[in-house]
């Protein structure tokens, strides 16, 4: 049976800062309606793929492609427009305001010139209220919607986070480290919230929780030194000897 | 917690814009309150909307009210097609400014539109055949309005304030309680975070900018109307220190702080003045008093006073009992 064509697809993506090369030669394909995985110690180029494939800091050689369309050179916000919408490893949210707040200029981000409305209440954009309250159970924070999104515990921020990168109704979310610095109780819900979006969405998901990176993804792709050292499903990379030594190498225990 | 259109503060303004002609002692000191409470209203919408500090809202009332005296004295037009037109102005002057001072931040925008505001005071000055120059544009007349209302006594000029100030009041808090203020909001707590959701922010300051200006430049046609001539003071840097002075007593953080700001300053001023000439040192502490312990202004205070006996009170009915 002949494989689909890719949604996500990098070639020989390279990405140098001055003379530091923190990516070279990368090639991904993400299948549509999985979870795909990047994996690596510490400095192996994950958050710089990212940003390579965001278009937040465009690569220095090699190609990116969206859906069979070339992005390589588009800013980011209109791979956005593409379905393309990521989550940061630092959480960057709007503290002062309510959590259906947050949720809700995310919402109407996604909306266009809409957004420009100066004559009547935002709650009259048709459709935001009722995609604001799908997020807002979709990611268990219903009973703290009016909360002020600053107040809320880590957990919760992340939680927040990861709502606002699905607010634009993604085809693609990058989730880089959701679960850094969770408590158990959290990182269970969130687990099952990332595995519940796929096949619905393909999430493309940077994390070092080995175990629940194991547990959930379809494909896994090592990253170490700025290079891929492997690739395939959990239960090959969880016998790969190469895979073994990168971590042993430099994080000792992590995986 | 998100500002809606109309709140209690809409019927507040309204009750207090027809009360105040009588409550003050003279109907000349509440035309001044509502024309300086206009003036104080954009600067607050910069300030506590978008989160910018404009040092300019000066000029752009100086110019809204130049603008207004010359429509009025020289091109013979009448007191509608005046303020909208000098309201108009005004507002294309900050969209203008707006768009070179937005691609700063912090205190480099801080300091382009306090340079603007200089350049409009020389500007007048150096203009002294048209504007009249330290001596001010002098003999502007206030014609009928199209309804056959004759602007001849200080009661018929507040009412025609009364309805700017309201419409101006009402204007703001309508835009700040929309998707477009959301949005305002949204780059007031996060630009960076608002930009990376796919909003275009600098247009959105512009808007923002030009909207203020607008709102400022009505305030100098109606300061045109109230006064009958228009004192250089009112373009300078002066001016738009006096206005930020306002809006942070009041509090910045909505469109009644701005109201309750301008009034007691105005009222304050009339009063203080005749007790003691040097009466600007007593603003001055309190201006610090103010900045020190209560951040959210007079308004922002009374709000959280009633916040405060209203959570005290639910307890106490328990207690009681």
């Amino acid at each position: 049976m002949p494989e689909p064509p890719p949604l996500l697809a990098a070639e020989g993506l390279g990405v140098r800062f001055g003379d530091f090369r923190a990516l070279g030669g990368v090639s991904l394909r993400v299948r549509q309606g999985g979870i795909h995985s990047v994996i690596g110690p510490n400095g192996a180029g994950k958050t710089t793929l990212f940003n390579a494939l965001t278009g937040a800091r465009p690569p220095t050689e090699g190609a990116v492609t969206l859906a069979g369309r070339e992005v390589t050179r588009m800013p980011a916000h209109r791979r956005a427009r593409l379905g393309m919408s990521r989550s940061f490893q630092v959480t960057n949210l709007f503290a002062e305001l309510a959590v259906r707040e947050n949720l809700r200029l995310a919402v109407q981000a996604a909306r266009g010139r809409s957004a420009w409305a100066f004559w009547h209440a935002p709650s009259r954009l048709p459709g935001v209220a009722e995609a604001v309250e799908g997020l807002l159970s979709l990611t268990g924070l219903a009973a703290r919607a009016d909360a002020r999104a600053g107040s809320l515990p880590h957990g919760g921020q992340r939680a927040l986070e990861i709502g606002m990168a699905l607010a634009s109704d993604p085809k693609l979310v990058l989730l880089d480290e959701p679960l850094a610095g969770m408590g158990v109780d959290d990182v269970a819900r969130t687990k099952a919230l990332i595995r519940g979006l796929a096949p619905a969405r393909t999430v493309l998901l940077i994390e070092h929780n080995m175990g629940v990176v194991l547990d959930i993804s379809d494909r896994i792709t090592v990253l170490a030194r700025g290079r891929v050292i492997a690739e395939g499903p959990p239960a090959a990379i969880r016998a790969d000897p190469g895979v073994r030594e990168a971590y042993l190498g430099s994080t000792g225990a992590a995986a | 917690m998100e500002p809606r259109f109309p709140d209690p503060t809409s019927l507040g303004l309204l009750l207090a814009v027809a009360a105040l002609p009588f409550v003050l002692p003279t109907v000349t000191l509440a035309s001044e309150a509502v024309v300086f409470a206009t003036g104080t209203l954009s600067c607050s919408l910069l300030l506590g909307g978008v989160g910018l500090l404009s040092f300019g809202q000066g000029l752009f009332l100086g110019a809204g009210a130049y603008a207004s005296g010359l429509l009025l004295r020289d091109a013979g037009l009448g007191t509608a097609a005046a303020v909208l037109l000098s309201t108009l102005g005004a507002a294309a002057l900050a969209g203008l400014v707006g768009f070179i001072s937005v691609r700063r931040r912090g205190v480099y925008f801080v300091m382009l539109t306090l340079a603007f505001a200089q350049m409009g005071y020389f500007a007048v000055l150096a203009a002294g055949r048209v504007t009249g120059g330290e001596n001010g544009l002098t003999g502007v007349p206030r014609p009928s309005l199209p309804g056959g209302l004759a602007l001849d006594t200080p009661g018929a000029v507040y009412a025609v304030l009364a309805v700017l100030c309201l419409s101006a009041f009402f204007l703001a808090q309508r835009v700040l309680a929309s998707p477009f203020g959301s949005v305002l909001a949204a780059i007031r707590e996060n630009e960076a975070r608002a930009e990376a959701l796919g909003y275009g922010t600098r247009a959105f300051k512009v808007a923002a900018f030009a909207l203020a200006g607008g709102i400022a430049g009505l305030a100098g046609a109606m300061h045109t109307l109230f006064l009958g001539f228009v004192p250089p003071n009112t373009i300078q840097l002066e001016m738009s220190e006096r206005l930020i002075v306002m809006a942070i007593i009041g509090g910045a953080g909505s469109p009644a702080g701005a109201f309750v700001g301008a009034l007691f300053f105005v009222v304050a001023a009339e009063f203080l003045a005749e007790l003691w000439p040097r009466w600007l040192i007593l603003i001055g502490l309190l201006l610090i008093a103010i900045v020190l312990f209560m951040p959210r202004g007079i308004w922002g205070a009374a709000q959280e006073l009633l916040a405060r006996r209203r959570a005290a009170a639910v307890p106490g009915l328990a207690a009681d009992a």
